[in-house]
């Protein structure tokens, strides 16, 4: 699974705002061109950003297999015509192009993924955007990721205790809807539980947060953020 | 360093309900992209139980809690939290071929919510009669794939008919079938919304 991994690259030194700079420039000035000779200086600059966060190309494609499959099949539907010519390789070049910057966004986020902790993210995201409405998703994000696994760890349970009971010979419908209930119940739970302790922690609008500075190697990061966001104009 | 020096200003308590609710829905949804898929009669694939807690943070947290939901949902999964579909995560994903999808999550949230609940207090979605809660997911799934495949076919440059075929047909009867385990859910009334 694609996820942060603790290292001492250089995209690991960069402050988490200029690497989320970098990846919109990218893949607005991506989505902008999609001709050959864009994609390939792009494809230069994909190498450039992976190396800079030493991502694994092979983990990565196994981790957007799924998206990856879809990337592969949509040429070839493009191209498939029913009658003569049968196959338009015009449509099928078009489209691949298409799929091809698409992988290339996915893989410059993957260096943003191995590269940010979450704590970073959610500072970053508490600085950009004021007031409580950051506050809110700053705090809200860390809530996730501290659920995400135990959540995952009760379907996970209900499944297997359903399949115990001989719970997969039941209708579709009936299996979704119990695997639905029991696990929204057991959320809403934990939800409550997790309101009464944050009160009574006094969960305030204004805790402090770890500290977030550019250093040097930010600023040329940011320039090159702000040249790819201006190629997309041109 | 920059510390904040005001005084405490505490949430309340209301807000902290709502807000934790949110929050533990918005990591469930992660869990189902992961956990969830159910294998259905006369389909290549497996359904993800993804667009279902889309319904029911709608029916459950009502228009204002259901977006915060599924905007920290999307948010999670933009900044590297593995809870997109497969476990996957990322700005690129949002930018992706499935982003359009991804993006039309609170839209549709927002419309289920609007109309089950109204603007003011949550109700109880049990009230609400089956006809209605029929019409109102099936415009969200219908709003959820118009917007998701007009973002498929501009990305990977597919005509309307083929970003279909790829992106929606093998889908729509898992998608039908959650719309119903949606509405037993709610009709069983043991899920207390307020």
């Amino acid at each position: 699974m694609l996820t942060y991994e603790p290292d001492e690259t250089l995209a690991h030194r960069l402050d988490p705002r200029s690497k989320l700079a970098v990846q919109i420039g990218f893949a607005a000035t991506a989505l902008a061109h999609p001709t050959p000779r864009a994609l390939l200086a792009l494809s230069v600059v994909t190498v450039v950003v992976l190396t800079a966060a030493r991502v694994s190309i092979r983990r990565t494609v196994v981790a957007y297999r799924y998206a990856l499959v879809v990337l592969a099949i949509a040429p070839v539907l493009a191209g498939v015509t029913i009658g003569t010519p049968w196959f338009d390789r015009a449509d099928a070049l078009t489209s691949g192009l298409a799929s091809y910057r698409v992988l290339l966004i996915l893989l410059v986020s993957a260096a943003y993924v191995r590269s940010t902790p979450v704590r970073d993210s959610r500072a970053a995201i508490q600085r950009t955007i004021p007031g409580k409405p950051g506050q809110l998703l700053g705090i809200g994000i860390a809530l996730v990721f501290r659920f995400l696994p135990v959540l995952q760890g009760d379907l996970r349970t209900i499944r297997e205790a359903m399949a115990a009971r001989l719970g997969t010979e039941r209708g579709t419908i009936d299996r979704i809807s119990t695997v639905s209930m029991l696990g929204l119940t057991r959320a809403f739970d934990r939800a409550d539980r997790l309101s009464l302790a944050l009160r009574a922690r006094c969960f305030a609008w204004n805790p402090t947060l770890p500290q977030l500075a550019f250093s040097r190697v930010d600023y040329p990061v940011l320039a090159v953020a702000l040249c790819l966001v201006l190629s997309a104009l041109y | 360093m920059a510390t904040e020096r005001n005084s405490v200003e505490l949430v309340d308590d209301d807000a902290v309900r709502s807000f934790a609710r949110a929050a533990v829905l918005a990591a469930l949804m992660g869990a189902a992209a992961v956990v969830g898929s159910i294998p259905i009669p006369f389909s290549p694939v497996p359904i993800s139980l993804g667009v279902l807690v889309v319904y029911l943070m709608g029916l459950y947290l009502g228009p204002y809690w259901g977006t915060v939901s599924i905007g920290l949902y999307l948010t999670a999964g933009a900044i590297g939290i593995p809870v997109f579909a497969n476990g996957t995560a990322g700005v690129g994903v949002l930018l992706g071929q499935t982003g359009g999808y991804l993006v039309a999550y609170p839209l549709a949230v927002l419309l289920i919510g609007a109309v089950v609940h109204g603007t003011d207090d949550l109700a109880d979605p049990a009230d609400t009669s089956t006809p209605v809660l029929v019409a109102v997911l099936l415009a969200a799934l219908i709003v959820i794939y118009g917007l998701g495949t007009a973002w498929f076919a501009y990305v990977l440059e597919l005509g309307a008919v083929e970003a279909l075929q790829l992106a929606v047909v093998p889908f729509v009867p898992g998608d039908l079938l959650k719309i119903v385990a949606a509405i037993a859910i709610v009709k069983a009334g043991r899920i207390d919304p307020t």
